[in-house]
């Protein structure tokens, strides 16, 4: 299992595009894995034949252990055990301090990156901590004689909820019988196919609600029970879900809005345009974010709740939405950048996060965060800071708006942008005055074009 | 102003239906129609061209008869008077539809019909003075008409579908533009009479939404046995129309003949409706859209039938219409998915239902077929109607019948087992169950369900996977 990034430490297997016996040459796509950031075609390094896959699809195992043998037809394969992540129940016995992982003490780097979760890892070698999964649900200890389990497969009926008389509560015939009577199974008529599909999918018939008219249950309505079942998240989606449950949780946020005229700013960008410079909105805002940070290191700085750091660089995250998620590439060294390498790096990674093709380390290190909603046609949103940031900048969509300039009312491009800051770090006058700061920059055109 | 519960605007297989159901559940009912009772399919549709199809079919079975030991000596036919039964027959069912309507208590209009506003009609009558109505809910069932497209000289020799079934005498050669169910049909009526038929389609296949296996069946049976020429992927260029004939150009090929018969698609009916006093506007293609119950996007207005861009189905529209008119006295609370068949008269005949593998291929969804060949089952054989085949397309997770096709003698009576099975969700394992009657063609329907499971006793067993169509 190679290691893809710093702070990788497992990841799944989602998909072998060999299989077992077939040729494999150097460079080509052996298997996907999905890390807790992405999911990755894996090529092969080596040439010859996939002679064992030692893990399977589905299964999650550590970094640098094997994964399947490549060799030549009639080698000899070693002997490996099939390496399974511990049980989270040996996460709760560990030494481990509930300290949300990203404001851990300690730490080498405390700025990361939405997605990421290895710091605060305690270094006794357990795995993960626990607040991370959810135990799973005890184990189901119901006992169902041979006999009754035919007659609960044949019904589609679940096999749970039906009490048993039996030695140590052991289900038989009769109690399945006993309970299809009590739930007036009869009453549940059901189409052959509807029949079928409850049963691929495990869908219990008792349980489908019946029409007022007791019309047969069809495949629609079965389909519709299938919609309805509990479906475990994603990998990234359970990330998501953990990491900023963490932060709106355990950071005091506050928010400050100023609307910023992108009037001339919007005028001399089709210029530009014309000149084949096509700079993009996002470009400008991102440069001005980076630009007020230098001022302002409070905003791009980080706190565990006693102490705080204060970085010397400017890393900034984008927020990207992709299917069924969001993942925040991020911009190393923004400060130092031109807006024409912005511009590029920006366009580079915002097509790599679409993709899916961001590398774990092209993910990780933010410092501070956009999140750019302007082509959603949004009015004033605000974000939730992302775990082990000070701040981050919420950009809403531009519209033409009355303003009053000079005591006359005028129709002026107006953006809304909120500012969410950690009220431990941040004041609501820093806030204010940096969010000020990202305005007038933008309104400023003799700054742009001194850059440009 | 006299004031009903329901206007149906048109008369045809959608609107009368409807309105008769209106009339069932208690209400007041209306209906308006500027031509004749029974719309299209029953004037110039359905019933008329498959009533020249029995009596062609009759006159070429019985030229064929031979192979079963037949021979009718002096066979001959006369079209005027194939004709004249045709017109029987339209005027008896329009007779019937009068009637019914009567003893329903439903109040017909002859004229045009425009909206003045969302609730109110004006209605046209010629030689009398217009009327005006009001009602709660207006159903539009105002059909569609054939189309001649611009391109087409203006001549006598050049006609669409209507004012063909209205011609007494049956052309020596006829050229047929577009190879769709109207043209397909009336090509092999036209050539079961003797006429030497070509027809003209500008897409790479005749009957292009069927699946490639019933294509294949059909074009093959029209080109070899009523030696259609069938020329596709090409269009018709260089048309000219005189009084005595019609001649063009298929890239490079000449074609030439007596007639014309253009049958490239029908547009809907709505110029006369004003339907922007009701609120409504046609959509690009000049359809009234609806919701799935047919409300239009006017309160009270529903639109079913060929007007609303569904299938262009005389039983799609009754089933909308029922529906309709339905939702417009007492809303149902819920509703069913209904699978809508189609039928057409070509020699050999065919006819689908549900998915097809075209479909499910697009759809991306995995199904597995099952086939069954009539040149292997007996009653086919002993009646010399070999030709063609059924097919279930289920389900491969399911095994649910989710379609079904049959090409062949007597497919368009056939495919009703499919409706039903399909209709009720039943799996290829619960029809290869039920016993058929032996010997019928309705066998083939099993044998075909064994076929979806590799279990079929009448043919062979497949030897390769690539066998699998």
């Amino acid at each position: 299992m190679p290691k893809l990034g710093q702070t990788v430490e497992e990841s799944t297997i989602v998909k072998w595009h060999k299989h077992e016996g077939e040729p494999v040459k150097k460079g080509e796509i052996l298997f996907e894995i999905e890390t807790d950031k992405a999911v990755l075609e894996i090529e092969s390094f080596f040439e010859g034949t996939l002679l064992k896959i030692v893990v399977a699809e589905g299964q999650t195992v550590p970094v640098s252990v094997p994964v399947a043998f490549i060799g030549q037809p009639g080698d000899a394969i070693p002997e490996v055990k099939p390496v399974a992540r511990p049980a989270p129940a040996v996460d709760t016995k560990s030494e481990h301090v509930a300290v949300p992982p990203a404001f851990a003490p300690g730490a080498s780097t405390v700025a990361k990156a939405m997605v990421d979760k290895s710091v605060g890892r305690p270094p006794s070698g357990v795995r993960r901590p626990a607040s991370d999964i959810p135990p799973p649900p005890p184990f189901s200890v119901k006992i169902v004689s041979p006999r009754a389990r035919r007659l609960i497969s044949e019904c589609v009926i679940s096999a749970d909820p039906i009490p048993g008389s039996g030695p140590g509560g052991r289900v038989v015939e009769k109690d399945v019988r006993v309970y299809l009577e009590a739930k007036h199974y009869a009453e549940f008529k059901i189409t052959p196919a509807a029949k079928n599909l409850a049963r691929d999918n495990g869908v219990d018939i008792l349980s489908v609600p019946l029409t007022a008219s007791r019309e047969r249950i069809t495949v629609e309505m079965i389909q519709q029970a299938i919609a309805e079942k509990p479906k475990t998240m994603s990998k990234m989606r359970q990330v998501i879900a953990q990491r900023l449950t963490a932060s709106f949780t355990t950071t005091p946020h506050f928010y400050v809005t100023v609307a910023v005229d992108m009037t001339d700013l919007l005028e001399w960008r089709k210029t530009l345009q014309k000149a084949n410079k096509p700079f993009s909105v996002t470009d400008f805002i991102l440069k001005a974010v980076a630009l007020a940070l230098v001022k302002f290191p409070a905003l791009n700085s980080s706190t565990d709740g006693r102490t705080t750091r204060w970085h010397s660089r400017v890393h900034l995250g984008m927020a990207v939405s992709i299917a069924d998620g969001l993942v925040v590439p991020v911009i190393r060294n923004a400060h130092d950048l031109s807006i024409a390498e912005l511009h590029e790096r920006i366009a580079g990674l915002a097509i790599k996060a679409r993709d899916g093709k961001l590398t774990p380390d092209e993910m990780t290190g933010s410092t501070f965060t956009v999140s750019n909603m302007g082509m959603l046609d949004v009015e004033h949103f605000t974000a939730i800071i992302n775990p082990g940031e000070s701040a981050i900048l919420a950009v809403a969509s531009t519209r033409p708006t009355p303003v009053v300039i000079d005591g006359k009312i005028e129709i002026r491009s107006m953006m809304n942008i909120t500012l969410s800051s950690d009220h431990r770090l941040v004041d609501g006058a820093c806030a204010a005055r940096f969010a000020n700061c990202v305005k007038s920059m933008l309104e400023d055109l003799e700054l742009w074009k001194s850059m440009i | 102003m006299e004031k009903y519960d329901l206007i149906v605007i048109g008369a045809g297989p959608g609107g009368y239906p409807a309105a008769i159901r209106a009339a069932q559940l208690g209400a007041s009912v209306a209906i308006v129609e500027k031509e004749a009772l029974g719309g299209t399919c029953l004037n110039w549709g359905c019933i008329p061209t498959k009533t020249l199809i029995a009596s062609a079919s009759l006159y070429w079975h019985m030229r064929h008869a031979q192979a079963l030991g037949v021979s009718v000596a002096k066979a001959s036919f006369d079209y005027a008077a194939m004709i004249q039964h045709k017109n029987q027959v339209v005027e008896k069912l329009g007779g019937g539809v009068a009637q019914l309507l009567k003893a329903n208590g439903v109040t017909v209009l002859d004229g045009i019909a425009s909206f003045m506003t969302r609730n109110r009609l004006t209605i046209q009558r010629s030689g009398k003075e217009s009327v005006a109505l009001e009602a709660a809910r207006i159903i539009i069932a105002s059909g569609s008409s054939a189309v001649l497209p611009a391109f087409l000289p203006k001549a006598a020799t050049v006609v669409e579908s209507r004012a063909f079934l209205d011609r007494t005498e049956l052309p020596a050669r006829l050229i047929v533009l577009g190879g769709g169910v109207i043209g397909c049909e009336l090509a092999c009526m036209a050539a079961q009479l003797g006429a030497q038929v070509t027809i003209v389609e500008i897409l790479d296949d005749i009957l292009i939404m069927l699946d490639a296996d019933l294509r294949a069946d059909a074009r093959r049976y029209m080109e070899t046995q009523l030696k259609i020429r069938i020329l596709t992927g090409k269009p018709l260029e260089q048309i000219k129309a005189e009084a005595q004939g019609v001649k063009g150009q298929v890239a490079g090929e000449g074609v030439e003949a007596e007639l014309l018969l253009a049958a490239v698609g029908r547009c809907p009916a709505t110029e006369k409706l004003a339907l922007d006093k009701a609120g409504l506007k046609p959509n690009a293609k000049g359809y009234i859209e609806v919701n799935a119950v047919y409300q239009t996007k006017a309160a009270g207005i529903y639109a079913i039938g060929d007007v609303n861009g569904g299938p262009q189905l005389a039983h799609a529209a009754t089933a909308q219409g029922l529906l309709a008119a339905e939702h417009a006295i007492k809303p149902r609370a819920n509703l069913r998915a209904q699978v809508v068949p189609s039928c057409i008269f070509t020699a050999p005949e065919i006819a689908t239902v549900g998915l097809s593998e075209q479909d499910a291929k697009q759809q991306n969804r995995a199904v597995k077929t099952g086939k069954f060949h009539f040149a292997a089952l007996g009653k086919a054989l002993a009646s010399g109607e070999t030709t063609g085949f059924v097919k279930w397309i289920t389900d491969a997770g399911t095994d649910q019948l989710l379609g079904a096709a049959a090409v062949g003698a007597h497919a368009t009576e056939l495919i009703a087992t499919a409706i039903t099975a399909i209709q009720a969700e039943l799996t290829a394992a619960e029809f290869a169950r039920t016993i058929q009657a032996h010997p019928t063609l309705s066998e083939a329907w099993m044998e075909a369900a064994h076929a979806v499971h590799g279990q079929c006793i009448h043919a062979p067993p497949r030897r390769r996977k690539s066998d699998d169509r």
